[in-house]
């Protein structure tokens, strides 16, 4: 039951006022829980089950840590807990299939059995969020939540569940405990949201993965052009695939009088890497920041432990993404990314000197290249995409002009809407006329496939 | 990941009174309720006003002998344009599968084309569609032939469609049949009917809100038969506005070989297996389409095949007598006026159920020596004696 589906539509056109008709009741959060539970057994039954578990755990830990002399050990349990629970499901396939080919390659023949589970979808996401209650608690910047159902809604939120945005116990926990005002205001800018990210993923991210599926899926096949071209255009795919789930996750939360944080933030006109991830998925990269990178010591202890804390971040941030190498290597990159430009941005030629739009071009000419490790199927398809990049001869790649022209479009209004010309994008008959051209493109020429999210796989 | 505040994000949640640290968005486009009104007016109005207007812009001029084009057949949008027109011109609507499409003859060689030359005039329209299987057609005649009210209808039974468990859609084991769309989307119905319950709510939406029965127009007539994103995919460099040159393709012979009998085919005989008449849901629903029809104050004359009966081995034949006895006795039970068509000569089936243009033409004599058909189908109207 994806947002983009008429299963989900069905769904919220019941649930949506019933909402409404209970918000001032008691029966509020024992009905949003139970539909967000509905939801989510909507992908698989036995998830509930799952997502019931980690939530009485990290709700049980901290009611000990409350009352423990020793409440490290209690957030030890949930860290274990928690990360146990995604090791289990998300990377015990990786861990076996990498430990054979170990056995193997020290000549001992004997495999173990691939474990053959089902990855929960939105796993990465609730785990994370149940830990940031846990953690916060136990840094004394939350308080206990004393209700183990308004717990069980922060934790399982419809809007949210499948692919964040991951939000902090301090800024979810305390919307849930009073009853939401849902203003006129607040279903129309509901609605604005959705209706955007239901186009940047329909129209848009689906339509560009036509194309990338294609070539990435037999990269060999084709010459520099075709691989270029898939890789910029996989580069709009994830940001609007994913940027648009949030908007539309965004736009759910606010007609309930929900308000979920920024998560993306127009990250292909950052001039730095540093700010590129003050763009993309800000509720993940804070995350790393304050959970990971801080604890590590920041930057606090010279230049090598800096980088170092950096480049383990980046990595774990890499393997969050996924069970494989590639998102290993994509961390990497990024990691040496940072490492450069932290360096170049140190240099008054280039800090000062070198043109905003320049340096815009090199950190999304960097970000594009560091995608192919995330995209591609393995390591070495990565390696065949990179030099096919570089060596291979010319050839038609017969590029959907229209696909170009979309991205484009997106383009440029994103440049208008970071300078003066905003007041045009803000006029009333432009507002409406970008909406109703939004809506009569998804109704006649969206493709027919219901793709799911890509985040929703993390 | 390892960052500061960004100027961005500062500016911009600073610049919308969304609360602490929350921006509404980076780049959204925000309506406000009353714009929100005015866009689903303006919508509401695009979307049903749309389908309408494009007929009155697309060419749609169907000849004598006219029927749907064979890559059309999934185009619901257009059938039910062109049941609005068969009525306009012509007094018997002739309703079924293949056979009555055509599948094997020009549209000049078809049931509804020697009708007419019996009766000297264009008194038979061809509303047959290639493929369509009683329980799709119940949908047909339901969601998308509605304008067919009141009308003359030769309604057209093929027993082909109960001649196993699987071609009467009763198997568990999921297979891709005809016109999935049309079919009942209730979850177990059809047993062997899989599909996600977006995909049912999908079909259930083209039913009941025409602009995306339209949409689907538009894909099947302009953009062979895809969606505009996998046509540019195909077409990298093609203008899609070109493609949409507003007219219809004509219909064509689906298939460029002479047609030849059965035998000469190599086709074997087979012992079909028949269900029974009583538990079949192709049977059911076509009870359900002739009560529908009638309750339309539609006049229905049911042709029951002709069967290559030829084909048939061992007990097989003993069945399907009996599959044309029930039939029989339901028709009569319901005074519905109807002929058992006989088996037509062994040489003029291509197959188990379709007929060679010559077979064509001996079946319409059958109709025409039928007293029932004679008296509440081939009539001459008043005043033309």
């Amino acid at each position: 039951m994806l947002f983009h589906t008429w299963p989900f539509v069905l769904f919220f056109i019941v649930v949506y006022p019933s909402y409404l008709g209970l918000k001032n009741t008691r029966f509020r959060l024992p009905f949003v829980l139970a539909a967000s539970y509905l939801f989510y057994a909507s992908f698989n039954p036995l998830y509930p089950l799952l997502i019931a578990y980690s939530t009485i755990v990290d709700y049980m830990v901290v009611a000990r840590m409350a009352r423990s002399a020793r409440p490290k050990a209690w957030l030890c349990i949930s860290i274990v807990n928690n990360l146990g629970l995604l090791g289990f499901f998300k990377y015990g396939g990786f861990v076996t299939e990498n430990l054979n080919a170990l056995l193997s390659s020290l000549g001992i023949q004997y495999a173990l059995p691939a474990p053959g589970i089902l990855l929960p979808v939105g796993i990465s996401f609730y785990t994370f969020q149940s830990m940031t209650y846990t953690v916060d608690f136990y840094r004394g910047n939350v308080q206990r939540e004393t209700s183990l159902l308004r717990y069980a809604t922060f934790v399982s939120l419809f809007p949210r569940l499948v692919a964040g945005p991951i939000e902090r116990a301090k800024n979810l926990l305390p919307q849930l405990r009073k009853s939401p005002a849902v203003s006129r205001r607040d279903v129309a800018d509901g609605l604005s949201l959705f209706l955007v990210g239901l186009f940047k993923k329909v129209a848009v991210a689906d339509y560009l993965a036509l194309y990338v599926d294609k070539i990435y899926a037999a990269p060999g096949q084709y010459e520099s052009p075709a691989l270029i071209l898939a890789t910029f255009f996989f580069c709009w795919q994830i940001y609007f695939d994913f940027s648009g789930y949030t908007d539309m996750a965004r736009g759910l939360a606010r007609m309930m009088g929900i308000r979920l944080m920024l998560n993306f933030n127009n990250p292909y006109l950052s001039s730095s890497l540093g700010e590129f991830w003050q763009r993309w998925h800000i509720s993940l990269s804070s995350w790393f920041k304050d959970y990971v990178y801080i604890p590590l010591g920041g930057n606090r202890k010279g230049k090598f432990n800096t980088y170092r804390n950096m480049f383990l971040t980046m990595v774990i941030s890499g393997l969050w993404h996924g069970a494989a190498w590639t998102f290993v290597a994509w961390g990497a990159v990024h990691a040496l990314g940072r490492f450069a430009t932290r360096e170049l941005e140190r240099t008054s030629f280039y800090r000062d000197r070198m043109p905003r739009l320049a340096k815009q071009a090199f950190v999304f000419a960097f970000v594009t290249f560091a995608w192919i490790f995330f995209r591609a199927d393995s390591i070495s398809d990565a390696w065949i995409i990179i030099k096919g990049i570089f060596t291979a001869g010319f050839a038609d790649p017969r590029c959907p002009w229209l696909a170009v022209a979309l991205i484009l479009a997106v383009w440029v209004y994103q440049f208008l809407y970071e300078s003066r010309a905003r007041r045009i994008l803000e006029l009333r008959v432009v507002r409406v006329a970008i909406v109703l051209l939004m809506i009569l493109y998804l109704v006649v020429f969206t493709p027919s496939g219901e793709r799911p999210f890509i985040y929703q796989q993390f | 990941m390892v960052q500061s505040k960004s100027p961005a994000s500062a500016r911009n949640s600073a610049s919308t009174p969304e609360g602490p640290g929350v921006a509404f968005s980076s780049n959204s486009v925000r309506l406000s309720t009353r714009e929100w009104f005015v866009t689903g007016l303006f919508t509401l109005a695009v979307f049903s006003l749309g389908p309408g207007l494009w007929e009155t812009v697309e060419t749609f001029e169907p000849g004598p002998g006219h029927r749907l084009p064979y890559e059309l057949a999934t185009d619901y949008w257009l059938y039910e344009r062109y049941c609005k027109w068969a009525c306009s011109k012509y007094e018997t609507l002739v309703v079924g599968d293949s056979v009555i499409w055509g599948h094997y003859v020009s549209k000049d060689e078809t049931l509804s084309h020697h009708l007419n030359e019996i009766a000297g005039r264009n008194q038979f329209a061809n509303l047959g569609v290639d493929g369509i299987h009683p329980i799709a057609l119940e949908g047909l005649l339901r969601y998308y032939a509605r304008d067919i009210s009141g009308e003359s209808v030769v309604l057209h039974f093929n027993p082909l469609w109960i001649t196993s468990r699987k071609h009467d859609l009763q198997t568990q084991k999921e297979f891709h049949f005809n016109h999935p769309k049309l079919v009942p989307q209730l979850p177990g119905v059809i047993p062997c009917y899989k599909a996600s319950y977006s995909k049912r709510i999908s079909a259930i939406m083209q039913r009941y809100v025409p602009v995306f029965a339209w949409t689907v127009h538009l894909h099947k007539t302009y953009f062979d038969n895809m969606d505009l994103p996998t046509w540019t995919l195909e077409h990298p460099y093609a203008n899609p506005l070109k493609a949409v040159n507003l007219r219809i393709p004509a219909p064509d012979n689906p298939i460029d070989e002479i047609p030849t009998s059965w035998s000469e085919k190599g086709m074997a005989q087979r012992d079909f297996q028949w269900v029974d008449v009583e538990s079949s849901l192709q049977w059911r629903s076509f009870k359900r389409s002739v009560k529908m029809l009638m309750q339309r104050n539609n006049s229905v004359f049911v042709l029951v095949g002709p069967f290559n009966e030829h084909m048939l081995k061992g007990g097989s034949a003993k069945l399907y007598r009996n599959v044309k006895r029930e039939i029989e006795t339901w028709l009569k039970q319901n005074n519905v006026p109807h002929l058992i068509a006989s088996a037509l000569p062994s040489e003029l089936y291509v197959d188990a159920s379709h007929p060679l243009s010559r077979g064509y033409a001996l079946l319409a004599k059958q109709l025409a020596q039928n007293d029932s058909f004679r008296k509440t189908v081939l009539y001459q109207p008043a005043g033309t004696d």
